[in-house]
């Protein structure tokens, strides 16, 4: 097989990683924004249990509970499917990373701006809304750039639990030709194409925005 | 199948056999790591031609999943020859891994230094070496105690990774013992509990660790 056929080969399993990665997301943004929101509002129990939730999330290794939730999980009687599995376990675990910038943001906000609004007669929710979530997630988005690499990146996991990405592809097609050079090179291709564009567009953004995401990147 | 407690609190001696690997791998991986990208951030310091080569370098590092790292390592170096243990192409794929971010660590760390310390020192007769030992480097490692002890920790629970290429760690026992059992529900359970617990141990040392350099730091 030649390189070019190698990189096509690998290149079939694109749409199981795109699929995980988009369902990854549909968890993380959604999860972010909500525990970052209510980590921020909440006091007492309320706030001792979000924050125990996110911090299950940011503490856990990836690689692990992929496995846990794909093999314990039956025994509790909750059958998911691998794609429900790893887009469950990545995006929870990158959007519980990035709840933690969507609180410090809400926290950095000048006090000014939540007091101004309601001085001109809008409630909490409005507040928050329309005040104080659009000049927080704008600081937020080189970290949600990040995050998404390390979505992207961490799809390479699944192919531990039977589906077919690209890295699963990469070692079929290794069991049929002895050309390691070739398909492991390729395979680094493919998530570079994918991934280099996002690396250059968060550097840039974190240059532009001078704030750099303090996440951990685990994958 | 359901899941057997007795069972799985019986295993916890086999999961745990793993834990040695899992600790060493992580130090000399963070060890690994740290050196790689400190030289990282010289290189691209040192001149124009050598910059935007290693910049990429450290790009292409960030933008590529350290398992696919791993897996390249561990098939193509015995395909020129060069045949070296699991473990040691483990640590060699986790180091190279997390340089790429170690690397932006010591640059953010430098950068926050001020440039006013530097010439200030320089104005007041130290000559550059004892500039950058005395006056930027101790700000310097004030600024990245705390990114490289996040990364510390982002690398033990990176460690199990090293089990798909049998590197005998935690996840790698827990492997060993559903493959003897044909039960994968209770070890791998068992390992999720223990790298949760092992994880949160380390976060706590780090921590501890942090704020008795910071009082260091202040008393200074």
């Amino acid at each position: 097989m030649s390189f070019i056929e190698i990189v096509l080969g690998i290149l079939q399993g694109a749409d199981v990683t795109a699929e995980v990665t988009f369902f990854g997301l549909l968890y993380a943004v959604p999860f972010a924004v909500l525990a970052g929101v209510l980590q921020h509002f909440s006091t007492g129990a309320a706030r001792w249990a979000i924050t125990a939730l996110i911090e299950f999330w940011r503490s856990t290794s990836v690689i692990v509970l992929l496995y846990v939730f794909y093999y314990s999980l039956p025994a509790f009687g909750i059958e998911l499917s691998a794609v429900a599995v790893g887009a469950m376990v990545l995006g929870l675990n990158a959007g519980a990373y990035s709840s933690q910038s969507v609180r410090a943001a809400l926290q950095s906000l000048d006090r000014g701006q939540c007091e101004a609004g309601l001085a001109l007669g809008l409630n909490r929710f409005a507040v928050l809304r329309w005040i104080e979530l659009p000049q927080a997630l704008r600081k937020m988005i080189p970290t949600f750039v990040n995050e998404a690499i390390q979505l992207i990146k961490g799809t390479a996991l699944v192919s531990l639990i039977t589906l077919t990405d690209m890295t699963f592809r990469a070692k079929q097609i290794a069991q049929s030709t002895y050309d390691p050079v070739a398909i492991y090179s390729g395979l680094l291709l493919c998530y570079l194409m994918v991934c280099y564009p996002v690396t250059l567009l968060g550097r840039h953004l974190e240059r532009s925005t001078g704030k750099l995401g303090e996440r951990v990147n685990e994958l | 199948m359901s899941f057997d407690l007795a069972f799985a609190v019986e295993i916890i001696p086999r999961v745990l056999e793993g834990i040695g690997n899992t600790i060493l791998v992580g130090i000399l991986s963070f060890i690994g790591a740290t050196l790689l990208g400190f030289l990282w951030e010289m290189l691209r310091r040192s001149n124009r031609w050598v910059r935007p080569i290693v910049q990429f370098l450290v790009d292409a590092i960030r933008s590529t999943p350290a398992l696919v790292q791993i897996y390249f390592l561990f098939f193509v170096l015995p395909y020129y020859g060069v045949v070296l243990p699991a473990i040691l192409v483990g640590i060699f794929g986790l180091s190279f891994y997390y340089s790429g971010y170690i690397s932006e660590v010591f640059k953010a760390g430098i950068e926050a230094v001020p440039a006013g310390q530097s010439e200030a020192a320089l104005s007041l007769g130290l000559n550059r070496w004892d500039t950058v030992m005395y006056v930027v480097a101790p700000q310097m490692l004030r600024n990245i105690a705390a990114p490289l002890g996040a990364y510390s920790i982002g690398i033990l629970k990176s460690t199990p990774l090293l089990a798909v290429i049998a590197v005998p760690e935690m996840l790698g026992s827990a492997f060993d013992v559903a493959s003897d059992t044909y039960r994968y529900a209770e070890p791998m359970f068992i390992a999720g509990v223990l790298f949760l617990l092992l994880a949160l141990i380390a976060a706590f040392l780090v921590g501890t660790l942090e704020r008795r350099l910071g009082l260091l730091g202040t008393s200074h």
